[in-house]
C-alpha cells in the first residue's frame, strides 16, 4: 500500500522539520488535529468520523469544503470519499460545510515554497512541509491555485476509508462477526451470508466507538470511480436551469441592493446628489458605503436604475490616471532598485551573449476576470448573528472581513457557500462581501440581496497584473546557448494579500512563475524579476503569474530557436532536462503530427509551460485567411499524475485553452481618467464559439504527484498561438492582446 | 399587466419598460434565465417569445404583453427533459453552468427551425452566446446530438 | 433630368395640405414629438444646389450609423465608427443571410427587438419601430463612393422601385414608425448620430429630388 507509506513519511518529515528547522510554530501545534466542526452540530443518532463524512439514519452527507466555482470540485471531492467508502453516486448528499480551520488547504502552502515543482530533493520537500504547516496553523481553508485535487486526493480517500472501517467495526460489534470477514458495498456492510447492514442503520452504533485510525488505502487497480468517467452531480440541474446560484437566492421579504463605488478604485466619494433617485419607484433606502452609495429597492432593476440616477463627485484615483503612465512605470522598473529576485543563474549569460545579443521586449496588459455570474451576496445582520450567502473561495477570510465591519464575533458569522457561476480568481476578493456587510449592518434585521451590475463588476474587478519582459539571448551551432529573461510586473500577490490582511515574506514567486522553472538545460540561463510599485490594484487571474510569464518565456525561447535555425519542437525536446516534461513534449509532437506539411498560409506553433506543478505543452495550427487569423486546431498534452475524472479533465483543459486564447486575442483593461475603459463584454470579449478551434487533449500520468488542472492549460495557449502566427505569417507578436497587431476571423 | 410565462398568466405590477429578465427573476421568481450583461452581449438571459429566442434583458415587459414567454423551465425539467437538455447532459457540457440556460434556449430555438444544421450554421447561430468557461467544443457536439434526437422524435 | 419641383409640391400638398406645414409623428426617442416639414422649394433647384444636397446626403448614407447595415452580398452587418474602434464585421459571427433578417441562422430580433421605446442603455443592442434587419442587398452603401451610392439611389431598379417622391415619402414614413432613418439621427445609448438632423436630411432629399436627382458624374 504505497499511499500509507507516503503518509508515514510526511508525518516523519513534519517532526524532523520542527526540530531541525527550529520552526517557531512547534511540532505539537503542527500535529494537533483541528477541532472537528461537525461535533458542534451533531444530532442524536448521528456519527461523525472526521470532518468529511456525516451519516445519520436519514442518509449520508459528504462534506465538500472546496468551493465549486464551476470546476466540478464538489463532484471530485465526493468521488474521492465515495471511492473508499463504497458509495455510488446517488447514495449521498453533499454539503459545502461551514468555514473551519479543519478544512485548511494542505496543497496551497506547498505551492508557496520557492522550489521548482520538479525538485523533489529533501530540502524542497522539507520546505513544502514547512509552508504547509503554516497554512495549517492559519487554518487557511481555500480554493485556488489548482490545489483542490492535490489537497483532497489522499485526505478524502483516507476520510472515506476511516468511515468505512469504523462502520465495519460497528457491524462487527453488533453481529459478533470478525471485521476481516466483513466487506462493504453500495453504502452497506456486507456479512458473509450476503446480508447487508446499511450505513444508515449502523450510524448510531458507530457513534459510540472510537474511529478507526489506521486504515489502508486501496490500490489504484481496485478503484471503481477514480480515473473513470463520471457524471457530475450538478450536470442535470445545470442543464435544466434548476441549479440555484448565489444570485438566484430568494427569501420572504428580501430587498434588493445595487451599489456604485468610485470607479477610480480606492478613490473617495466627495459628495453625491440622490434627489432624483429618492423619488424613483421601488426605492426604499439610499445608504452611504465606503467610497460609494448603495440603493435598496424592491427589485434589482429598480435598484440599478436608481443608483445610476445619482450624480457623484468622485475623488482621484490613487494610481496614475492614464494607461500610458502605467506602462511607463513598468518600463522604468528594470533596474537594480526594483530587483525582486534572481531566480536562476546557470552558467554565465553575459559572457555567452558577449555582443551577439538577440533581444526582444514583451508586454501583457491588465485583464479582467468577469465570470458570467456577477458578484454579489445575500446578507442578514442581527445584533447577535450574521448570515451571509455567497459563493467564495476563502470562506474564513470572509468571516474576518465582515467581523471587522460589523463587530460580530467570527463564531456568530455564518457563511453559506453557494454554487458559483465561474470565478477565475474573482471570488478570492472581498468587495461584494464587504459592501453587503456595510449595507446589512445599516439595515439590521432585513434580508438583502446585493447584485453588482456588469458595469460595476468591471469597474471594480481587480485585473491580472500588468507586466513586461525583456529577453536577451545567444545561439550558436544551431542551438540555444544563452537565455536571459527579466520580467517587470506589479505584484498581484502583494495587492491581493494587502486586502486580505496577509503579508508574505521574501520575493514574489508569482513574478517568476512559468518562466524561471522552464525545464530546459540552456547552458547559460538567467531569470530575474523586478517588482513594479503598485499601480492599479490587481489580483490572481486564472494561472496568475504564469499567465503572462508563459507568454514571455516561451515566445522568447521560440525566437532564439528560430534564430538558431533549429526545429522548435526538436530543440525544446533536446533542451528538456526533466523526464516527465520531455514525455509531454514528445506526446504533443506525436499527436499533432509535428513536422508534416500544413500547406499554404498555414502555420504550427508549440509552447510548453509548467505551472502549479503541471508540465503542459500545446501545439496550435492556424490559417492566415483573407479575413484574418483562424485558429484551426489545438493539441494538448498535460501530466497531472492521476486523472481523477477523464471527462471533467477534458472539459477543463479545453476551457483553459479557450480562456488563454480568447484573452490573448482580444482582451485588456486600460485606464483613462483613472477608470477602466472597458465596461462590459462588448469591449472585453474573449473567445466566441465560431472562433473555437478543435481541441485534442491527452492526459499523461507519469508524474508521481497528483495535480490540479484548473490553471495549467492557460499559460501555453498564448505563446503557442503567437508562435503559430509567426510560422504562418512571419509576424512575431510580442504584445497581448494580439488583435492590436493582427486580425482574427 | 398580464404576462404569460410557461403557460401561466400572471398579473404583474411593473413599469412598461422593465426588462422581461427582471420581471421573470424578481417578480415571478423564475430564475432559469440569468443576468450576465444586461445589453444582449452574453445571451445568458435567453428565453423564447412566441417560440423565437429573445434576450430577455433587451425586451420590455410591455412588449411581451399578450405573447407567450417560455423559459428553460418551460421546455423541460429533470423528470421530462427536452432533447437539447438530454444532449447537454450526455455530453456534460456545463462547467460553471451559468450561461447554459441561455445556450440551451438558443439551441432549442435554432434547432426547431433548422433540424439538420451544418457546422457553419451552428457557428453562426451560437456565437452570440458567451461562455466564459469555454465549453464551446461540447456545445457543438451536444447540438449535433440534439438535432439527431429531434429528427428521430 | 429635369427638375421636378412641381411634383414635390404636389406631394407636399397631398400630405400636409399646404407646403411648409409642420406635422408630427408619435413620441421620439427622447419622448418628444418628431416634427418634420416638407419645405417645398419655391423655385427650381439648380444643379449646383442639387449636387450640394447630394453631398450632404452622402455624408449621411456613408456614416456608420447608416452604412453599417447597408452591406454587400456577404450579408454581414458591420461594426465601424467611433463606438467600435477598428472596422470589422459585427461580432459574434453574425450573418443576416440572404433573408437579410437572420432566418438562416439567428434572427436579428434575438437581440434587436422591435420597439419605439427610447434607446437609453449604453452599448445595448439598439432597436427601432421596424424589425431590425439589413437593407436589401442592392442598397449596398458600406465603403462605396458617392458616385456609386448616388447611381443606386436614383435607379428604380435598385432602390425599391422608388421615384423621387417615393424617396421623400420613405423618409416621412420612416419617421411615422420610428424606423432606421429616424434612429440614425437619434441612436441613443451614447452612439454618434448621423450628421445633421432628420429635418435637414429631408430638406436635402427634397432639394436633390427636385433638382432631378443629380449625381457627381452629372456635374463634370
Amino acid at each position: 500500500m504505497v499511499n500509507v507509506g507516503k503518509i508515514a513519511r510526511r508525518s516523519f518529515l513534519v517532526g524532523s522539520v520542527a526540530v531541525a528547522g527550529g520552526v517557531a510554530f512547534g511540532y505539537y501545534a503542527v500535529q494537533k488535529p483541528h477541532k472537528n466542526p461537525l461535533l458542534a452540530s451533531l444530532a442524536d443518532g448521528e456519527a461523525t468520523f472526521n470532518p468529511w463524512v456525516k451519516i445519520s439514519s436519514k442518509g449520508i452527507t459528504l462534506i465538500t469544503p472546496h468551493a465549486d466555482l464551476g470546476q466540478g470540485a464538489y463532484s471530485m471531492q465526493a468521488a474521492l470519499i465515495a471511492e473508499e467508502l463504497d458509495l455510488e453516486f446517488g447514495q449521498f448528499d453533499i454539503e459545502p460545510g461551514v468555514p473551519a480551520a479543519a478544512y485548511y488547504n494542505t496543497a496551497l502552502g506547498a505551492e508557496l515554497a520557492p522550489f521548482r515543482s520538479t525538485d523533489e530533493s529533501f530540502q524542497a520537500e522539507t520546505m513544502r512541509t514547512v509552508f504547509s504547516s503554516v497554512t495549517k496553523l492559519m487554518g487557511a481553508q481555500g480554493t485556488g491555485g489548482s490545489s483542490s485535487v492535490p489537497d483532497s486526493f489522499e485526505k478524502l480517500r483516507i476520510a472515506g476509508a476511516v468511515a468505512r472501517e469504523t462502520l465495519k467495526k460497528a457491524a462487527s460489534k453488533r453481529t459478533g462477526i470478525d471485521v476481516s470477514d466483513l466487506t462493504t458495498r453500495q453504502a452497506a456492510v456486507v456479512l458473509p451470508d450476503g446480508t447487508m447492514l446499511t450505513y444508515a442503520e449502523l450510524a448510531a452504533d458507530a457513534a459510540k466507538i472510537k474511529p478507526v485510525k489506521n486504515v489502508e488505502l486501496r490500490d489504484p487497480s481496485e478503484w471503481r470511480l477514480v480515473g473513470k468517467e463520471m457524471q457530475r452531480l450538478d450536470i442535470i440541474p445545470k442543464s435544466t436551469g434548476t441549479l440555484t446560484y448565489g444570485i438566484d437566492l430568494d427569501f420572504e421579504g428580501m430587498l434588493y441592493a445595487a451599489v456604485k463605488v468610485n470607479p477610480r478604485q480606492g478613490g473617495e466619494l466627495n459628495g453625491y446628489d440622490a434627489s432624483t433617485a429618492e423619488t424613483m419607484r421601488g426605492v426604499q433606502k439610499i445608504l452611504p458605503v465606503t467610497n460609494g452609495v448603495a440603493v435598496i429597492a424592491n427589485n434589482t432593476w429598480r435598484a440599478f436604475k436608481a443608483v445610476d440616477a445619482i450624480t457623484y463627485d468622485w475623488g482621484d484615483a490613487p494610481y496614475p490616471a492614464e494607461q500610458a503612465d502605467h506602462w511607463k512605470a513598468v518600463e522604468a522598473s528594470f533596474t537594480d532598485d526594483f530587483l525582486d529576485n534572481e531566480w536562476r543563474a546557470d552558467g554565465d549569460v553575459d559572457a555567452a551573449i558577449d555582443g551577439n545579443s538577440i533581444e526582444a521586449e514583451y508586454r501583457a496588459p491588465y485583464v479582467a476576470h468577469q465570470p458570467l455570474e456577477p458578484i454579489g451576496a445575500v446578507i442578514k445582520v442581527t445584533d447577535d448573528r450574521l448570515d451571509i450567502w455567497v459563493g467564495h473561495q476563502m470562506p474564513r477570510f470572509v468571516q474576518q472581513q465582515i467581523a471587522a465591519i460589523t463587530g460580530h464575533d467570527v463564531k456568530d458569522i455564518h457563511l453559506h457557500n453557494q454554487y458559483m457561476g465561474g470565478s477565475f480568481g474573482h471570488r478570492l476578493e472581498f468587495e461584494n462581501v464587504k459592501l453587503a456587510a456595510e449595507i446589512g449592518n445599516q439595515m439590521r434585521g432585513e434580508i438583502i440581496k446585493l447584485t453588482f451590475s456588469r458595469e460595476e463588476d468591471f469597474a471594480h474587478d481587480f485585473p491580472r497584473q500588468i507586466a513586461m519582459a525583456r529577453g536577451r539571448g545567444a545561439v550558436s551551432g544551431g542551438q540555444v546557448e544563452a537565455y536571459d529573461l527579466g520580467v517587470a510586473a506589479v505584484s498581484s500577490s502583494d495587492s491581493q494579500g494587502a486586502r486580505a490582511n496577509l503579508s508574505r515574506p521574501g520575493p514574489d514567486g508569482q513574478l517568476a512563475a512559468g518562466a524561471w522553472n522552464l525545464p530546459y538545460a540552456v547552458p547559460n540561463f538567467r531569470m530575474r524579476t523586478y517588482k513594479v510599485p503598485e499601480l492599479a490594484p490587481t489580483s490572481s487571474w486564472r494561472s496568475v503569474g504564469a499567465s503572462s510569464n508563459g507568454f514571455f518565456a516561451d515566445c522568447f525561447l521560440d525566437e532564439l530557436i528560430h534564430a538558431a535555425g533549429a526545429d522548435p519542437m526538436a530543440e525544446r525536446i533536446r533542451l528538456c532536462d526533466h523526464d516527465v516534461s520531455r514525455k509531454v513534449l514528445e506526446a504533443v509532437a506525436e499527436m499533432s503530427g509535428w513536422g508534416t506539411d500544413l500547406g499554404e498560409n498555414r502555420g504550427r506553433g508549440v509552447a510548453f509551460v509548467e505551472s502549479f506543478g503541471v508540465p503542459i505543452a500545446e501545439v496550435i495550427e492556424v490559417t492566415n485567411t483573407e479575413n484574418g487569423i483562424r485558429i484551426d486546431k489545438v493539441f494538448v498534452a498535460a501530466d497531472v499524475g492521476t486523472v481523477v475524472d477523464p471527462i471533467n479533465f477534458d472539459n477543463h483543459v479545453k476551457g483553459g485553452v479557450v480562456w488563454g486564447l480568447g484573452h490573448a486575442m482580444n482582451c485588456e483593461i486600460t485606464y483613462a481618467d483613472g477608470m477602466a475603459e472597458q465596461s462590459n463584454f462588448h469591449a472585453h470579449e474573449g473567445m466566441r464559439l465560431h472562433q473555437c478551434p478543435e481541441i485534442v487533449v491527452r492526459g499523461l500520468e507519469n508524474a508521481e504527484k497528483v495535480r490540479g488542472i484548473g490553471e495549467p492549460p492557460v499559460p501555453p495557449a498564448a505563446p503557442a498561438l503567437a508562435n503559430a502566427i509567426f510560422a504562418a505569417t512571419g509576424q512575431r507578436i510580442r504584445e497581448m492582446p494580439f488583435n492590436k497587431h493582427i486580425q482574427f476571423v | 399587466m398580464r404576462i404569460t410565462v410557461n403557460g401561466v398568466t400572471t398579473n404583474v405590477d411593473v413599469e412598461d419598460e422593465m426588462p422581461l429578465l427582471w420581471v421573470l427573476r424578481d417578480e415571478l421568481k423564475v430564475k432559469g434565465p440569468k443576468y450576465g450583461c444586461g445589453i444582449a452581449q452574453c445571451g445568458a438571459c435567453t428565453v423564447h417569445v412566441d417560440g423565437l429566442a429573445v434576450r430577455s434583458c433587451s425586451i420590455t415587459a410591455k412588449q411581451v404583453e399578450g405573447r407567450d414567454v417560455t423559459t428553460i423551465e418551460g421546455i423541460g425539467s429533470p423528470d421530462a427533459l427536452h432533447a437539447v437538455q438530454e444532449a447537454w447532459i450526455e455530453h456534460q457540457v456545463a462547467q460553471c453552468g451559468y450561461c447554459q440556460s441561455g445556450q440551451i434556449m438558443s439551441a432549442a430555438s435554432f434547432l426547431s427551425m433548422h433540424p439538420s444544421p451544418s457546422d457553419d450554421q451552428i457557428d453562426h447561430a451560437m456565437s452570440a452566446n458567451l461562455c466564459r468557461c469555454g465549453t464551446y467544443p461540447r456545445i457543438r457536439e451536444a447540438i449535433k446530438t440534439a438535432a439527431a434526437k429531434m429528427r428521430e422524435a | 433630368m429635369k427638375p421636378r419641383s412641381i411634383s414635390i409640391f404636389a406631394i407636399g400638398f397631398l400630405l400636409l395640405g399646404a407646403a411648409g406645414t409642420a406635422f408630427s409623428h408619435g413620441p421620439g426617442d427622447d419622448g418628444s414629438q418628431i416634427d418634420l416639414v416638407v419645405n417645398t422649394p419655391e423655385e427650381d433647384v439648380t444643379l449646383e444646389a442639387g449636387l450640394a444636397a447630394w453631398d450632404r446626403i452622402y455624408t449621411v448614407t456613408s456614416h456608420p450609423r447608416c452604412s453599417n447595415c447597408h452591406t454587400d452580398e456577404r450579408n454581414e452587418p458591420m461594426w465601424s465608427g467611433p463606438s467600435y474602434g477598428k472596422t470589422r464585421p459585427h461580432g459574434m459571427n453574425i450573418n443576416a443571410g440572404d433573408s437579410r433578417i437572420g432566418v438562416e441562422t439567428i434572427f436579428c430580433s434575438t437581440c434587436h427587438v422591435q420597439s419605439t421605446a427610447p434607446n437609453t442603455v449604453r452599448h445595448a443592442a439598439p432597436h427601432t419601430g421596424h424589425p431590425w434587419m439589413l437593407a436589401p442587398v442592392e442598397f449596398n452603401w458600406f465603403g462605396q463612393t458617392s458616385e456609386t451610392v448616388c447611381a443606386q439611389m436614383r435607379d428604380p431598379e435598385r432602390n425599391g422601385g422608388r421615384n423621387g417622391d417615393d424617396l421623400v415619402e420613405h423618409i416621412i414614413h420612416d419617421a411615422e414608425i420610428k424606423a432606421f432613418i429616424t434612429w440614425g439621427f437619434n441612436p441613443g445609448g451614447g452612439r454618434e448620430p448621423a450628421p445633421g438632423t432628420m429635418q435637414e436630411h429631408l430638406d436635402d432629399m427634397v432639394a436633390w429630388t427636385a433638382a432631378g436627382m443629380p449625381c457627381p458624374v452629372d456635374g463634370d
